[in-house]
């Protein structure tokens, strides 16, 4: 089982975004390496949903946060020797005994690139495994204890075998004979591909995680503090919206007693924005990432499903009012399935008529209500739905996202307050705009 | 004057756009020629606003379908004409000049522009035999569309006339060719302009015409604008293959239309049907409808197509707001307007819909030389309104077979009574799902 989401999910997250947009992904976008890019992609795209493999990668994050650990390798260098390990075409080979006087001269003017590409890429992997090599030298002095990275023994291994001996006699080589070049090649693309490809994947895997703690320390982000799913906690400490430019921090704390959030606030207040950062939140610690919080506690949950922006779908012949049925029964679906999930739902039942809207709104909630294991951020406009909810159930904790007016101007404080409001602004701006003051003129 | 309509309105009701498949120029255009293409494409970006020009553009359509007639000449003739033409020189001297030098440049190295002149010439001979010929055939005494067949016949005169009576030959001489181009290219230049352009009128009109008998189109008639007054029975869509139909009339003191239903249950489709008729007929064209008349307006606003911004959250509020403003600086400056909007302030919750829909409707009513269609899923608001005398109160019904909703398409009086939110979310079974865990532990 893998942590529970879907598209509509990550697209309210804003997780991958748009091409070329800013995206939750594109702050933690800065790997050296290309392979280190696709990799973390990949990563990206599943959040962990047990204790011990959250645990864990956040551990190897810490462990270069603290050290401040730089990546000790060049960059552009993996592309060429990446590129190289693949071709495994053995008509590529070189030979050493193919001296012939062209081939020689074609050197010498160092117009035969096949050679040329060749050459530089053993020269790469030479330099490659001599920095891995020590790079660990450098761990091994260090008191603080690298956790254990999968196929790192695998890896150490590997390069101090006997085979690979040469790489550490070529250390200082700019160029090397026909000869040699052809012995090397041999060994490093042929015999001991499989093995190459271990060392890059593993340097890859290096790369993600030290630009990971790069990160954190950048956008003084922290590290959540992961519990095992039955202690049911989440606390999260100035959480803020990691990709606004100066975002107004929240503290909130979800228990048992109170898992369900009845959010209300006028439509600029900044509902969606914290429903966002709360999500974003939820899903980074479920990738053992660094979360924009100043702290975080919590207990692994098996899935999150939002509905923040929830698209029509009128060519398809739905209305609002039913794509948001659809989804409810999606979400009810893996209520009853998982053990344990974070739901969002903003503006919930927005599509239909106010009297359905406000029926619909307490039927949900209530049922939302029984389930105690599960995490409910709902936003509404319908405030009397409060009344008759907080009669039915004890566990509904009400915030609201207040506005305070100006001489008529509505300015917002962003900050969570306990209680309910029925600040709304529609009105306001149809007056600013002075449309009926246009119609009047008669 | 001009129809005022904007960019917005013409997508909503989809009415141009070569490229989109069911757009209504699309519907009309089945001409023959490009030059009457570019014309239909004209009339389509003008509609009119003098009600003369309008019903005598209409009865012209309505000769031409009563014809039934196809466009005479072939295709690929016209094109050979057309391009012959448009390469006319502004003196006679220069075009005899100009032929001359394509001789000798076709006997020294076998240009063949000289042979494309030739060409030009028998087919414009050809083509004028034709036109000849289709002219008898469609002149009446009657017609509304006299003027511009004696235009026409114009040009037939007793000279080119008995020109045209010689017998054809395949090959003309050297001189032959010399006169005839400068007869037609400068010469008759004038005329023959006139006939391509009339050529071009009645492509479109036979078009049109055809569109109309196949769809069952019929002719509005056009009032002055102080009849204040649009009546349409049997109005349907004309892109829908099996359309339902309805009748709507809106009228000085009754000139809200306050549509209310499910989103299923067509009030868009509605919607769209009522702008598109008035928007037909403002151009003189056949509408879908089994009869209209109407009083002429000088502009039309409508906001139908706005959802698929809903991502923007907020930002479509407001959106909404100033496209609002829009119209309502319009409707502001007295003009005589159709404005229609489709589930107004969607982009926002509930209750602020609910405020902002009544106040709008409300101050807009007030322009009782102006037609308003507003649509709403919040029947509440329509409760609001119902003391408005000016409000006509209209719904789309949804009918309920086994839990299954049925749309009839058919317009009723009244506000939806229809509150089908909470059935669909029993019959989704979602409160139950959701408790079902919960009831176990």
């Amino acid at each position: 089982m893998s942590f529970i989401i879907d598209k509509q999910t990550m697209d309210d997250l804003n997780i991958f975004g748009k091409q070329g947009k800013n995206s939750v992904f594109s702050i933690y976008n800065h790997t050296s390496t290309r392979g280190g890019a696709i990799l973390l992609e990949e990563m990206f795209r599943y959040p962990l949903d047990n204790f011990e493999s959250i645990k864990k990668r956040q551990d190897i994050i810490q462990y270069f946060y603290h050290k401040r650990t730089e990546f000790p390798f060049e960059g552009a260098v993996f592309d060429a020797v990446a590129y190289y390990l693949h071709n495994t075409d053995t008509r590529t080979r070189i030979d050493a005994h193919d001296d012939k006087l062209r081939k020689r001269f074609q050197r010498l003017m160092k117009t035969d690139t096949e050679f040329q590409m060749i050459h530089k890429s053993i020269l790469g992997l030479i330099y490659i495994i001599n920095t891995l090599h020590d790079f660990f030298e450098d761990i091994e002095d260090d008191e603080r204890i690298l956790p254990e990275m999968p196929e790192m023994e695998e890896v150490k291994n590997i390069i101090s075998d006997e085979r690979l001996r040469f790489v550490k006699e070529e250390r200082e080589t700019k160029k090397l004979s026909l000869e040699k070049a052809g012995r090397y090649d041999n060994e490093l693309r042929y015999a001991s591909n499989k093995e190459m490809h271990k060392i890059l994947s593993f340097i890859y895997q290096l790369d993600i995680y030290i630009s990971l703690a790069h990160v954190a320390r950048e956008k003084e982000f922290s590290f959540a503090d992961v519990q095992p799913s039955d202690c049911n906690i989440l606390k999260i400490d100035r959480l803020f919206h990691p990709l606004l430019a100066d975002p107004v921090a929240n503290t909130i704390e979800v228990t048992p007693q109170s898992n369900v959030i009845f959010l209300t606030g006028a439509n600029m207040a900044g509902k969606s924005t914290f429903m966002k950062s709360f999500g974003i939140a939820v899903y980074l610690a479920h990738l053992g990432f660094p979360v924009p919080a100043r702290e975080m506690t919590f207990s692994v949950r098996s899935g999150m499903y939002t509905t923040i922006n929830l698209p029509d779908n009128l060519n398809q012949g739905y209305s609002h009012f039913y794509a948001e049925v659809l989804r409810l029964k999606k979400i009810a679906n893996s209520i009853n399935h998982a053990r344990n999930m974070v739901v969002i739902f903003d503006e919930l039942f927005r599509g239909t008529n106010v009297k359905d809207a406000y029926d619909a709104t307490i039927a949900v909630t209530e049922a939302f209500a029984m389930n105690k294991n599960s995490i409910f951020i709902i936003s509404t406009h319908i405030i009397e739905s409060a009344d008759i909810l907080k009669e039915r159930c004890g566990n509904i904790y009400f915030l609201y996202l207040p506005t305070t007016l100006e001489n008529g101007v509505p300015r917002y404080t962003y900050t969570l307050s306990p209680g309910i409001t029925d600040d709304r602004h529609g009105m306001m701006i149809i007056r600013n705009e002075q449309i009926l003051d246009i119609l009047e003129k008669k | 004057m001009s129809f005022t309509i904007d960019k917005q309105t013409q997508e909503d009701l989809n009415l141009l756009g070569k490229f989109k498949k069911n757009s209504i120029i699309n519907l009309f255009n089945r001409t023959c020629t490009r030059k009457g293409e570019l014309l239909l494409e004209s009339m389509f970006l003008l509609p009119l606003t003098d009600p003369d020009e309008i019903n005598k553009r209409s009865r012209i359509i309505q000769y031409f379908q009563q014809l039934h007639t196809q466009f005479p000449v072939p295709p690929a003739l016209y094109g050979h004409v057309l391009s012959y033409l448009e390469s006319s020189s502004s003196s006679r001297l220069g075009t005899i000049a100009g032929t001359i030098s394509k001789k000798i440049a076709f006997l020294a190295i076998g240009d063949n522009g000289y042979e494309t002149v030739c060409k030009g010439i028998s087919s414009l001979i050809e083509m004028l035999g034709i036109v000849e010929e289709f002219v008898k055939k469609i002149e009446k005494p009657d017609s509304p569309y006299r003027e511009q067949i004696e235009d026409i016949k114009g040009l037939f005169d007793k000279k080119l006339s008995e020109r045209l009576k010689k017998p054809m030959r395949s090959h003309f001489s050297f001189f032959h060719t010399l006169y005839y181009d400068s007869l037609f290219r400068y010469t008759y230049r004038r005329q023959l302009n006139r006939l391509i352009q009339v050529l071009s009128e009645i492509d479109v009109y036979i078009s049109v015409s055809d569109v109309a008998r196949e769809k069952k189109l019929s002719y509005a008639a056009a009032l002055t604008r102080e009849h204040h007054s649009t009546r349409i029975e049997g109005l349907f869509h004309p892109s829908l293959t099996s359309p339902v139909t309805n009748s709507v009339s809106i009228e000085r003191d009754k000139n809200v239309i306050f549509l209310t239903g499910a989103n299923m249950a067509g009030k868009s489709t509605f919607m769209k049907s009522y702008g598109i008729a008035v928007y037909l007929a403002h151009m003189g064209f056949p509408v879908p409808a089994a009869q209209m008349t109407f009083s002429v307006l000088e502009g039309m606003y409508t906001s139908i197509n706005l959802p698929d911004n809903l991502s923007l959250g907020y930002s479509h509020f407001y959106a909404e707001v100033l496209r609002v403003k829009q119209a309502a600086r319009e409707v502001g400056s007295s003009k005589d307007m159709l404005v229609i909007f489709d589930e107004l302030f969607k982009g926002t919750n509930v209750k602020d819909a609910f405020d902002a829909t009544v106040a709008v409707t409300r101050a807009f009513g007030r322009w009782d030389n102006c037609q308003f269609i507003i649509s709403t899923h919040i029947v509440e608001a329509g409760e609001m309104l119902r003391d408005n005398s000016n409000m006509q109160f209209l719904y789309l019904p949804t009918k309920l077979d086994h839990n299954r909703p049925i749309y009839t398409y058919r317009i009723e009086q009244g506000i939806s009574g229809d509150r089908h939110g909470m059935m669909i979310i029993r019959n989704e079974r979602i409160v139950e799902t959701i408790m079902n865990k919960a009831s176990m532990e």
